[in-house]
């Protein structure tokens, strides 16, 4: 059987790989489900930071967690809102959804 | 059973020949504290920062583009898991693409271990050479025209193609992630090649 092998496979296959190698972005559906995969995890594992704490690090509420915090008067900052809101259905389905509240992070996936 | 890439520790640093910054910081540092202790903010802006690198990675990088979103997702999640034990020395960045890097060698180990690499007789030898790539500047429809012509191969030439060239694991090291002899893939490597030659020049 004749050699399969020619010398100049290698960098030729390498040169291919390396040439089709550009800078893409995932997509925001997948941003999306990812963040509610790790919200899903950390909830699970225990409570997460409350509200009023991450605020006062200085980050931007939603405006769902603004009403939570206020209502609940600091009894229940620590549950997971976003696992309850359409605006995740929407980010995990719709690519570039239509979002722009202030503070969501599936808003800002969508950047 | 923990799959490998949790059994083995993520390297600390750009040792494996990753992108991304070498060296860690305060930033890295802080993002770390806000992620143990369950910080909503912080765990979204996980995803803002490194998504986009870690998708661009293993989407290069894997034979079926199907399988890259769960993927994506499982780096994210053994990252999450691991995070108390990410040293700040070396930046974030390239310690969750080792975690990539691993969970990419687990995705081959599955794939190549339940591919039979079949003795196909092959036909005619086109020679290298005809395969011009430069004639496809844009790298968007080179890497188009490359993804239909491995479209067109088998499950097994695809596969150990990609996980060779694309993934740039050498014959010894797919040889022993799949449990195949070294000769094995190579008779299998010669084979895709000529294969993936012929779909190009032709196709």
């Amino acid at each position: 059987m004749a050699s399969q092998y020619e010398p100049d496979d290698d960098r030729i296959f390498e040169g291919l790989a390396a040439a089709t190698d550009w800078e893409r972005r995932a997509p925001t559906r997948l941003k999306s489900r990812v963040y509610s995969a790790l919200m899903r995890a950390s909830a699970d594992s225990g409570p997460l930071r409350p509200l009023s704490a991450c605020e006062q690090e200085g980050h931007d509420l939603c405006v769902w967690e603004r009403l939570a915090r206020a209502a609940s008067a600091g009894t229940l900052e620590e549950l997971n809102y976003c696992r309850v809101c359409h605006g995740r259905v929407l980010g995990e389905r719709v690519e570039r959804a239509p979002l722009a509240w202030h503070g969501c992070p599936y808003a800002d996936f969508q950047k | 059973m923990k799959p490998d890439s949790m059994q083995e520790a993520p390297r600390q640093s750009g040792d494996v020949g990753l992108p991304g910054s070498a060296s860690g910081g305060a930033a890295d540092g802080a993002l770390r504290a806000a992620i143990l202790d369950r910080d909503r903010k912080a765990i979204a802006e996980l995803v803002s920062l490194h998504a986009d690198a870690i998708y661009r990675f293993i989407y290069h990088r894997l034979d079926r583009p199907e399988a890259v979103d769960d993927l994506v997702q499982d780096v994210f999640l053994a990252a999450l898991t691991a995070i108390a034990t990410f040293r700040v020395e070396s930046s974030l960045r390239t310690w969750i693409l080792s975690i990539a890097r691993h969970k990419i060698a687990d995705y081959y180990r599955a794939r190549l271990r339940s591919i039979v690499f079949e003795d196909a007789d092959t036909r005619s030898d086109e020679p290298a050479t005809d395969m011009r790539i430069e004639e496809l500047v844009d790298r968007r429809r080179l890497e188009e025209r490359a993804r239909a012509v491995l479209s067109t191969l088998s499950d097994a030439h695809r596969a150990v193609l990609v996980c060779r060239y694309w993934d740039h694991r050498s014959v010894g090291e797919i040889a022993l992630i799949s449990e195949k002899s070294e000769k094995s893939v190579e008779r299998l490597l010669a084979r895709a090649r000529q294969q993936f030659k012929r779909g190009w020049i032709h196709g």
